[in-house]
């Protein structure tokens, strides 16, 4: 579409007739400090200029080394994904409901869901949600669904906090409860006893995440499972979808509903996005699933074709009555997920999930071997992420790190004071020798 | 399509919503009329209240979907659900095979079977189809 701006005319037309006299008017309620002063920066200036000048701000850019994680990672993306998604029949098509127009985004999408059973071990999974945070909402909502005469929702201290509570905006209203449950600061896991007698018959759904906020492997899972079906409860099971690469898929341990992030296969981090939500779970309940499905189906012709099924569950049939109000999902985000795993294989997939038990492992070493530094915190086996503790204040050490370019760990204190000096640190594929030299070399500062 | 007369069954309480119920004692089993699954078609997922729940008179208690629409299913008595006609999960072409047998959706022990009373019998919802079907 070309770019047509408005004649002063038209301007004038359009003031007038709602009633104002100017377009500085028109903005006035947004405050002068924040409203971009210049009207025409590049007024008068030539196409060379303007990019020289561009160019010039955006070298001021730095790119450091990340060594933080909690929640959204930085991987290498392959330049295929970027150079697959960014074809126009993909990057700038609109959602698939026209299945005559969209059969190869529809084929896309539908690979994303076969990857994402084959990796979970689930039967059905859903085109996406926005992040792991509306999945957990999501997935409380339709646990509530199923179990339609209980109440409680068994949450876990070792899950995301900032994910708790989304998941509190996301049931107020529906008349739920949140029961947190403890931890054993040893293991970093899950208290299984405190679990076990907040589990009742009045429990919708236990929920825990693996590898939890502290980048622990927690081995309770399958306990966890067990004392949730006895109480007639569901389970449902939260992990990032790339630790799923080394670890048992999550239908091994009788998860029912599946969810999880997958930014980390081939989506970039940005300012802390975009994530992709992943939602899979048991056949059996598929229609209380919320979000769009792809189907694979045959034409009159009887030639394969793909279309969105199970349509009646969704807002624009079901109205008021829908399993949810999610009308969209991220689509673009799925496709590059699927183009990432399709490219790396299983062979590629699991060598990077070892390397990501290895790595950081030999990096809590050697921090641990730091005189005033314990890492890791926690006794347990380790998926990235670590947590390490030192007598000095984490915002002090990571002013320190950032002076040298480098961007440290997460201070757990914000969510955890009871973990004091504590810091989570993330080590991928993307940290070189080089950089984790230079990190510790700050740290025996 | 060959447009046979829809079928109305003697005996049988009908709502003008489509819903049938056949009484037995202080049981009403209830379904879907003749009329409901032709305008329908291929019916090919019902959902269905559990035994134990309340039904509630003239409130939607479950759904038909078929390959063509998905339609509220409206409660023609109050009462509780005693029963539930499980082969319609495998088999929800049952409801087009046979509306007034084999696909009845449930069973209820009926609360006030003065509500009987609001809905028509077989004479009035055969003029409520020769009115539709003109």
């Amino acid at each position: 579409m070309p770019y047509i701006p408005h004649t002063e005319t038209e301007i004038k037309q359009m003031l007038e007739q709602i009633g104002v006299s100017s377009v500085d008017e028109l903005f006035a309620d947004i405050p002068g400090e924040v409203r971009y002063s210049e009207k025409e920066p590049f007024a008068g200036k030539s196409e060379v200029e303007v990019v020289r000048e561009i160019g010039s701000i955006l070298r001021q850019n730095k790119t450091y080394p990340v060594f933080s994680g909690a929640g959204c990672y930085n991987h290498y993306v392959p330049a295929a994904v970027r150079s697959l998604i960014s074809r126009s029949e993909f990057f700038t098509s609109y959602t698939q409901y026209q299945a005559e127009l969209s059969q190869g985004f529809l084929r896309a999408l539908f690979e994303y869901q076969t990857f994402i059973c084959q990796i979970t071990g689930m039967d059905v999974s859903n085109v996406s949600m926005y992040d792991w945070a509306s999945s957990l909402g999501e997935a409380a909502l339709m646990a509530a669904r199923i179990k339609k005469e209980r109440a409680n929702i068994i949450i876990p201290k070792t899950t995301h906090p900032a994910r708790v509570q989304v998941l509190k905006t996301y049931i107020k209203g529906a008349d739920l409860n949140i029961i947190e449950t403890g931890y054993s600061t040893e293991t970093g896991q899950i208290d299984v006893e405190k679990l076990k007698n907040a589990v009742n018959d009045k429990t919708i759904m236990v929920y825990m995440e693996s590898p939890n906020f502290f980048g622990v492997i927690d081995e309770t899972a399958p306990t966890v499972s067990k004392i949730a079906h006895e109480a007639g409860s569901m389970f449902v099971f939260g992990t990032d979808m790339l630790s799923l690469s080394v670890l048992k898929p999550p239908a091994d341990f009788d998860a029912d509903i599946v969810i999880g992030d997958a930014q980390s296969l081939g989506n970039p981090v940005s300012f802390g996005g975009s994530q992709l939500g992943v939602m899979a779970c048991k056949k059996e309940y598929v229609r209380d699933m919320p979000g769009r499905l792809v189907g694979e189906t045959h034409d009159g012709k009887g030639r394969q074709g793909f279309v969105l099924t199970l349509q009646t569950r969704e807002q624009h049939i079901r109205r008021q009555k829908a399993t949810s109000n999610i009308t969209t999902n991220h689509a673009l985000n799925a496709l590059a997920s699927a183009v990432y795993l399709a490219w790396m294989g299983s062979g590629g997939l699991s060598e990077l999930g070892s390397l990501l038990i290895k790595k950081p492992k030999e990096v809590a070493e050697k921090i641990n071997a730091i005189k005033g530094w314990r890492a890791p915190l926690f006794d347990s086996y380790h998926f990235r992420e670590f947590a390490a503790v030192s007598d000095n204040n984490p915002d002090m050490i990571n002013r320190k790190l950032l002076k040298e370019g480098i961007i440290g760990g997460f201070p757990l204190k914000v969510w955890y004071p009871e973990l004091g000096n504590a810091v989570l640190y993330c080590v991928t594929e993307c940290c070189s020798d080089e950089d984790i030299e230079r990190l510790l070399s700050v740290l025996k500062d | 399509m060959n447009r046979s007369r829809t079928v109305v069954l003697e005996g049988l309480w009908y709502t003008d919503e489509h819903e049938w119920t056949r009484v037995e004692g202080d049981t009403a089993v209830i379904g879907i009329t003749d009329y409901a699954q032709r305008e329908l078609r291929d019916v090919v997922f019902v959902e269905l209240p559990a035994v134990g729940d309340k039904l509630t008179f003239r409130k939607d208690f479950g759904y038909v979907e078929s390959t063509k629409a998905v339609n509220a299913i409206i409660a023609p008595v109050s009462g509780e659900v005693i029963e539930v006609n499980s082969k319609l999960e495998d088999s929800p072409e049952l409801i087009n095979i046979d509306p007034y047998g084999e696909g009845w959706m449930v069973k209820v022990r009926m609360s006030n079977k003065d509500e009987l009373k609001e809905l028509l019998d077989a004479e009035g919802y055969s003029k409520l189809m020769e009115i539709l079907e003109k």
